[in-house]
């Protein structure tokens, strides 16, 4: 559960967050194509984050808001011609921006607010990792759509070959080594086996 | 403090190793790693455990950190994994280190939540920076433009 005290503080200041962050996005080098985005939905996407902080936060995965808002998300960056990697930054950036907001008001004297920014790193922390790992698995989709490309190990019969491979390669190294027999003829050294 | 996290895990780098090996291996989202090496595996992970704090203490956006993970990116593309299963498996190794340091108790009085903090913070920009490399050496691999 978020404290109330770190919910009002980045839902009070939503509006400002969220442009510093769009600011942040679009003039980071990691993050060039989000100039492809239209600025005013930019926004509003990171707005609601700021703004709904704490129900962001406290959505259960499993409940599946988040896999599917960010599943989506990935799709929609690849129809916008933002590569995967620049849709990793900007959450990277997002979550980093929060962060420094965050402890930019801790304050040392009280470890209960150490402690309530512990908390709040942790749910942060797996908010990201969450929206990272689906924002990915969106866009493999859609790059298997579009293009056809699935990893090879996601094939049962390409990852079953993958096995018998290591299989024979342990099997050679457990295997005991061989030395040649060692035959002498006439001053030369021929090697057998 | 910092340091004081940071000597905790590389001091446990074989138990760690191990435990993290055995994670990856029996979880169905990184079920790819079963095709390595057993042996390897263990060893890719102890670097990373024995070495925490060369990894934790530079500056992630350039040098070792970036040419490091944008070589593991393509290099495990070139395997066959997923990026969906390496980036799981960075999650997974991060959540493992800061386990590791909430179990063992470092963080009680208040000067040591502080550490905590701190430590929170260069772990997940190292981790952050991790990804976005893997992601970035497996995607340019692909050569979709």
């Amino acid at each position: 559960m978020l404290t109330r005290r770190i919910v009002d503080l980045i839902q009070g200041n939503a509006a400002e967050l969220s442009k510093s962050i769009v600011n942040e996005i679009l003039s980071h080098p990691t993050t060039k194509s989000y100039h492809n985005i239209d600025e005013k939905t930019l926004l509003d996407m990171i707005y609601d984050i700021c703004s709904r902080f704490s129900y962001w936060l406290s959505e259960d995965d499993d409940r599946g808001e988040v896999k599917k808002h960010y599943r989506d998300l990935g799709k929609r960056r690849f129809e916008q011609g933002i590569t995967l990697p620049e849709v990793v930054s900007a959450l990277y950036l997002t979550k980093r921006k929060l962060w420094e907001f965050i402890t930019a008001h801790r304050d040392v004297t009280s470890s209960l607010d150490l402690n309530q920014i512990l908390e709040t790193s942790f749910l942060l922390v797996r908010f990201f990792d969450h929206a990272v790992v689906h924002v990915t698995e969106g866009y493999e989709e859609i790059l298997k759509e579009k293009y056809g490309y699935e990893a090879p190990l996601r094939n049962p019969e390409r990852f079953a070959e993958a096995m018998a491979e290591k299989e024979k390669r342990m099997r050679v190294m457990k295997e005991k080594p061989r030395l040649p027999e060692l035959c002498f003829t006439k001053g030369m050294i021929r090697l057998e086996g | 403090m910092l340091e004081k996290m940071i000597e905790m895990i590389e001091k446990n780098s074989e138990s760690m190793a191990e435990d993290l090996k055995e994670k990856l291996l029996s979880d169905p989202d990184t079920k790819s790693f079963q095709t390595l090496d057993d042996k390897v595996l263990y060893e890719d992970i102890h670097a990373f455990y024995s070495r925490l704090g060369y990894w934790l203490l530079r500056d992630p956006e350039m040098g070792d950190v970036k040419s490091y993970y944008t070589e593991i990116g393509k290099r495990r593309r070139m395997e066959g994994f997923s990026i969906t299963e390496l980036v799981r498996s960075l999650i997974l190794t991060k959540k493992h280190v800061w386990d590791a340091v909430l179990e063992k108790g470092i963080m009680d009085a208040p000067v040591e939540l502080n550490s905590g903090i701190d430590f929170i913070t260069y772990l997940n920009r190292f981790f952050d920076f991790a990804i976005y490399y893997t992601t970035l050496g497996y995607y340019k691999s692909l050569g979709v433009s």
